[in-house]
C-alpha cells in the first residue's frame, strides 16, 4: 500500500498581511503595517502571524493560546471577516481576497481596543454575569454529588450544539445591532441564555427571561443573521435567539418591550388587511407618549412633503384578503402544533 | 515602573483552569467569609482544561454495572508502572463518583445512556468503560461548567496577570509578584496562601507537543526557583496518535470508539505489542509502538516526517459526526483529511507532564501556605504513566482539596506583605532585558533548539549518551538565555516580553527533565531507557526528586507509598 505524498508543500506564495496597529501609550489614532513572507500552503494565519513576530516585527500583540481552535484567543478581522486565525487557512483566504496577495487582518470590532489585535473581553463577561450565564441548580448545594439528574438524550440533544460556544466573540464582532447599541446583550450571551434556560436542571429560567425581555436584551436582535453565519463552531445562534422569544411570549405574552409589542402589531394587520398600517404602527409599537416625543418633527415633516402614509380607516385590505386569511390561519395553526411537538 | 499594591488576600489561586476553579470555588464553599483571588495569564474559559476531549474516569458503573472504585484504583496503580503513590490514587478514585455527579448536578451536559444516566466509554488501560464524557469536548463543558458556577459565586479574577515570583521569607511564602498584562505594571499579592494550578510543561517539547502555547510550566518553574522540589520529572507522556503535521491530538476516544492503527503494510501492528488490548493499550505502550514501527521503516513518508494511520472509515459517517465531531473538523482544518473517507496521519507528539511540584494528599507542599494541583502538581496518582481519562479527574478531585485545605489552613498564617525593594528587584530583572546592550540572543529560536533537542535526546527512546547531549544543549540554552533581548519595549499587552519569561521557566524545567531521566537508569512507564530496558524495583522504585540548588538542578529521592498492591510485571 502506498500513500501520496503532500505534492503541493513547496508551492510557496508571497502574501502581505497589512496588520491593524494602535500601541495606546503612544500612538493617537490606529495605522496599518505591511509585513510581505512567504507562505506554503496549508500555513494558517496564526502561524503567519507567529512568523511575523518571530522573525520580522516582536511589537506586534494578539492573544493566542491553544492553536487548535478550542480556546477561543485568537479571533480576529481577517479581510473584513471575524474568525479564528488558528483555523482559518492563508490561501483559502486569498482566493477569496479582493486585492491579490494581500491579507487585511484588524482586532474584532464592538469591543473595546486595547491594543494591536487584541481587544477587552471584560464587557463581554460582565454581560454574561448580568444575564445570569450559568445553571442555578435546583439542587441544592448540601446534596450534590450523590446522585445524578436523569437526563434524556432529547434535552441534551437541545443545548448540545450551544455548549460548543468557545466565548470567540466572533459574532459578537459581526453583530449590527452591537455596532449602533453597546449595551446590546450580545449573540453569544443569547445563546448562553438559551442553553440555560431549555436546561431542566436550572431554577432560574423565569428571572433569567425577565432579564432578557428588558431593553437591550432579546426584542432587540433584528434577524440580520450575521452572528450565526460567522460563528466558527457553525451553532445555529438565531436558533437560540428564536427560542428564547418563543419561549417568553408564550410565558408572558406580548406585553415586555416595544419589540414584542411591535411583532404584535404587524401580526395583527397583515391577519387583518394582508397588509401594514404604518401610520399608527409606532403609537402601537411605543405608546402615545414616546411617539409624540420622538416622532412628532418627523411626522410634521412628512406631512409638509406630502409623505404621511394613509390613516387607518383608508388602509383597504390587500386583494385576494380571504385567500389569505385562511392561509394565514393555516399557518398559525401549523406553528402552534409544531412548538408544541417541539417542546415535547 | 509603578507598583500596585492589593491589601492582603487569604487565597491566591494561580490558573483559571479546571484545578484553579474547583480550588476557588471549594474554598468559597468551604468559608465563604475569605478574601480568595484567582490570577490567570489568559481568560479563565481559554485554559487548556478546554483542550481535553476524551473523558474523566469515574467508576459510576452506567455501561458497565460490575465496575468498581477498586479496579479503577488497580488500573492506575498497574497503569503508573507501580510508581503511584497508593494512599493518593485511593483518594483519586474514591472521590471520582461523587466529583463527576456534582458537576453533573452544576449543569455539566454529559452525554446520555438510553437510561438517562451519564454515558460512559472504554479507554486506553481501563478494565471497564468507565470514562465519563460530553462528545468530544468534555474538557470544554467542564471548563465552561466551572467558570459559569465561578461567576455565579462573585470569585474575583485577574485575568491576564502573568505570575514571576513568589515572596518568600525563611521557609514561608508572603505572596506573589505578578505582571498586570494590561498595563504592564508589576502588582503584588501578599498572601496567607498560594494555590499553583498552571497546568503542565510538556509545551518544552514545542512542535513536538500536543499542548496549547501556554502550557510552559510557570507554577512549577516559579515553585523551583522557590526552592520547593520537583517530583519525577522525567516522565512525560506521549501521546500516540498527535497529527502529523501540528501535534495537535486525535483523542484516545477515537481508539475507544473502535479506531485502528495501521503501518503502511496495511497491518493492525499493535497486535505485535499488546495483543489482547490492541489499539487500547495504555499510552505510553502505544507510543512506543509507534515509534517502533516507524525506527523499524514501516512508517509512511512525507515531507513533514513518517507517520502511521489512525483509521475510522470503517466506523462509519453517523457515528463520527455525533460522537467524534470535532475530531473530525480538526482533521480537515488542519491535516486536510476527513477521517470519514480516508485514514487519519498520526504520530506520537508530547502531551501531559506527569511530573511537577511535589504534594502531599491535601496538596501541600514542603513550603507552608503554598499548595498545588492539577497537572502541575505531582501528588503521585499517574506515577510513571497516566491512564487516559484520569488527568480531568486529577484536576477535579485535588483543586477541590486544594481550595477545602488551603481554606481551611489560612487562618493559621500571617497575612504576608511584600516589600516596595523586592517589587523593584522583580521589576529590575525584567526591564534588564529590555534595554542592556548585550541583549541579542532571540527567544524564536532558543525556544525551537529547545524543542528540538528535548524530541531528539530526551524523547521517547532514551539512553545515556544521547541524554548527555541533551543536558548539554539545555545548559548551553539557559546560558544563551541570559542574553536575551526582549524586542517589544511597550508597557501595554507586551506579548513579547510574556513569551521570554514562559521561555526561561520552560528552560528551568527542562534540566530537571533531562538530569531525572539521566539519573534513572531504568525503564518505566513513559521513561524508556534503551540502554536499561527493565524495570529495576531494587534500584529505582522511588520517586526523584529535582531542587535547585544554586540556580542548577540538584537531584534527591523520596519513597513510593505502597498499599494493597505488590509490585507486579506490567503487561496488556
Amino acid at each position: 500500500m502506498t500513500v501520496p505524498i503532500d505534492q503541493h508543500i513547496e508551492q510557496k506564495q508571497d502574501v502581505t498581511f497589512r496588520i491593524f496597529r494602535f500601541n495606546p501609550q503612544v500612538d493617537s489614532k490606529p495605522y496599518f503595517d505591511d509585513y510581505t513572507i512567504p507562505v506554503e500552503r496549508g500555513i494558517t494565519v496564526l502561524r503567519s502571524l507567529n512568523y511575523i513576530k518571530e522573525h520580522i516585527d516582536a511589537s506586534i500583540s494578539f492573544r493566542a493560546f491553544c492553536q487548535a481552535g478550542i480556546c477561543g484567543s485568537c479571533g480576529m478581522r481577517i479581510n473584513g471577516l471575524s474568525q479564528l486565525a488558528c483555523t482559518t487557512q492563508v490561501w483559502e483566504v486569498l482566493a477569496k481576497s479582493r486585492e491579490p496577495g494581500l491579507i487585511r487582518v484588524e482586532p474584532l470590532r464592538n469591543l473595546p481596543l486595547i491594543k494591536d489585535l487584541i481587544v477587552d473581553m471584560d464587557p463581554l463577561v460582565d454581560k454574561m454575569k448580568h444575564y445570569s450565564n450559568w445553571i442555578d441548580s435546583t439542587m441544592p448545594e448540601s446534596s450534590m454529588g450523590k446522585k445524578e439528574f436523569l437526563i434524556s438524550e432529547e434535552e441534551f440533544l437541545r443545548y448540545d450544539k450551544a455548549t460548543d460556544c468557545i466565548l470567540c466573540a466572533s459574532c459578537v464582532s459581526e453583530c449590527s445591532i452591537l455596532r449602533a447599541n453597546k449595551e446590546y446583550v450580545s449573540p453569544a450571551v443569547l445563546l448562553k441564555s438559551y442553553r440555560m434556560n431549555v436546561d431542566t436542571r436550572d431554577a432560574l429560567h423565569g428571572q433569567r427571561l425577565a432579564e432578557l425581555v428588558k431593553d437591550h436584551g432579546v426584542w432587540d436582535c433584528t434577524h440580520c443573521y450575521r452572528c450565526q453565519e460567522t460563528c466558527v463552531k457553525s451553532i445555529p445562534i438565531m436558533d437560540a435567539i428564536h427560542g428564547i422569544r418563543e419561549d417568553a411570549i408564550e410565558l408572558r405574552g406580548l406585553k415586555d418591550t416595544s419589540g414584542s409589542k411591535h411583532a404584535e402589531a404587524f401580526m395583527s394587520d397583515i391577519e387583518k388587511k394582508g397588509k401594514l398600517v404604518e401610520a399608527t404602527l409606532p403609537i402601537r409599537t411605543n405608546g402615545v407618549f414616546w411617539t409624540i416625543q420622538n416622532l412628532l418633527p418627523m411626522a410634521v415633516k412628512m406631512i409638509m412633503k406630502h409623505r404621511t402614509p394613509p390613516p387607518p380607516p383608508l388602509v383597504k385590505p390587500a386583494k385576494g384578503i380571504k385567500v389569505f386569511r385562511e392561509l394565514f390561519r393555516e399557518m398559525t395553526e401549523h406553528v402552534k402544533q409544531d412548538h408544541k411537538s417541539h417542546k415535547k | 515602573m509603578r507598583f500596585e499594591r492589593m491589601k492582603p488576600f487569604d487565597i491566591v489561586i494561580v490558573g483559571g483552569g479546571g484545578a484553579g476553579l474547583y480550588a476557588a470555588m471549594e474554598a468559597m464553599k468551604t468559608n465563604p467569609s475569605l478574601n480568595i483571588a484567582v490570577l490567570s495569564k489568559v481568560y479563565p474559559n481559554r485554559s487548556h482544561t478546554s483542550a481535553a476531549q476524551g473523558g474523566a474516569n469515574a467508576a459510576l458503573g452506567n455501561k458497565a454495572k460490575d465496575d468498581t472504585v477498586e479496579m479503577h484504583i488497580f488500573d492506575t496503580i498497574k497503569g503508573s508502572d507501580y510508581l503511584a503513590d497508593q494512599d493518593a490514587v485511593d483518594v483519586l478514585c474514591s472521590e471520582a463518583p461523587k466529583i463527576i455527579r456534582e458537576l453533573e448536578n452544576m449543569g455539566t451536559p454529559w452525554s446520555r445512556m438510553d437510561d438517562n444516566t451519564i454515558a460512559q466509554r472504554p479507554f486506553g488501560g481501563a478494565g471497564r468503560p468507565r470514562c465519563c464524557y460530553c462528545a468530544d469536548k468534555t474538557g470544554h463543558t467542564i471548563l465552561q461548567t466551572l467558570y459559569e458556577q465561578c461567576l455565579k459565586k462573585g470569585v474575583i479574577f485577574f485575568n491576564e496577570y502573568f505570575a514571576l515570583n513568589l515572596s518568600v521569607k525563611g521557609s514561608r511564602s508572603r505572596g506573589l509578584v505578578a505582571i498586570n498584562m494590561k498595563t504592564g505594571r508589576l502588582e503584588a499579592f501578599p498572601a496567607r496562601t498560594v494555590i499553583f494550578a498552571t497546568g503542565g510543561y510538556a509545551k518544552m517539547y514545542w512542535n513536538r507537543s500536543s499542548n496549547a502555547a501556554g502550557n510552559t510550566g510557570d507554577g512549577q518553574a516559579i515553585a523551583y526557583r522557590a526552592g520547593i522540589p520537583m517530583k519525577d520529572m522525567e516522565f512525560v507522556q506521549f501521546h500516540p496518535t498527535g497529527l502529523r503535521k501540528s501535534g495537535l491530538l486525535v483523542t484516545e476516544g477515537a481508539r475507544g470508539e473502535g479506531g485502528y492503527l495501521i503501518n503502511k503494510n496495511g497491518e493492525r501492528f499493535m497486535a505485535r505489542y499488546a495483543k489482547e488490548k490492541m489499539e487500547l493499550g495504555p499510552r505510553d505502550l502505544v507510543s512506543r509502538s509507534l515509534e517502533t514501527e516507524i525506527l523499524e521503516g514501516r512508517g509512511f513518508d512525507s515531507p513533514a516526517g513518517k507517520y502511521l494511520h489512525l483509521d475510522l472509515t470503517h466506523l462509519g459517517a453517523d457515528l463520527i459526526k455525533s460522537r467524534l465531531p470535532q475530531i473530525r473538523e480538526m482533521c480537515m482544518q488542519f491535516e486536510g483529511v476527513d477521517p470519514i473517507e480516508e485514514p487519519i496521519p498520526v504520530r506520537p507528539t508530547a502531551h501531559y507532564s506527569m511530573g511537577g511540584i511535589d504534594t502531599d494528599n491535601f496538596t501541600r507542599t514542603v513550603m507552608s501556605g503554598v499548595y498545588a494541583a492539577g497537572e502541575c502538581a505531582c501528588v503521585s496518582v499517574h506515577g510513571a504513566n497516566r491512564l487516559g481519562g484520569n488527568s480531568l479527574l486529577d484536576i477535579l478531585v485535588f483543586g477541590r482539596i486544594a481550595g477545602h485545605t488551603a481554606a481551611e489552613e489560612a487562618g493559621r498564617f500571617e497575612p504576608g506583605n511584600i516589600s516596595e525593594a523586592e517589587l523593584q528587584l522583580n521589576s529590575d530583572e525584567i526591564r534588564g532585558s529590555m534595554h542592556s546592550s548585550g541583549h541579542y540572543e532571540r527567544y524564536g529560536e532558543l525556544r525551537e533548539e529547545l524543542g528540538q533537542t528535548l524530541a531528539l535526546n530526551v524523547g521517547i527512546f532514551r539512553e545515556a549518551s544521547l541524554l548527555k547531549k541533551g543536558m548539554q544543549d539545555i545548559a548551553e540554552l539557559r546560558e544563551r538565555f541570559k542574553r536575551v533581548r526582549v524586542f517589544d519595549t511597550s508597557d501595554v499587552f507586551n506579548t513579547n516580553l510574556l513569551q521570554v519569561l514562559e521561555l526561561r521557566n520552560m528552560l528551568d524545567l527542562a534540566e530537571t527533565v533531562a538530569a531525572g531521566a539521566f539519573a534513572r537508569e531504568e525503564s518505566r512507564g513513559s521513561h524508556t531507557r534503551v540502554d536499561f530496558p527493565v524495570r529495576d524495583d531494587a534500584k529505582w522504585h522511588k520517586h526523584t526528586m529535582a531542587t535547585m540548588v544554586k540556580g542548577n538542578v540538584s537531584l534527591g529521592e523520596k519513597p513510593v507509598t505502597m498499599g494493597r498492591y505488590e509490585l507486579q510485571e506490567r503487561t496488556y
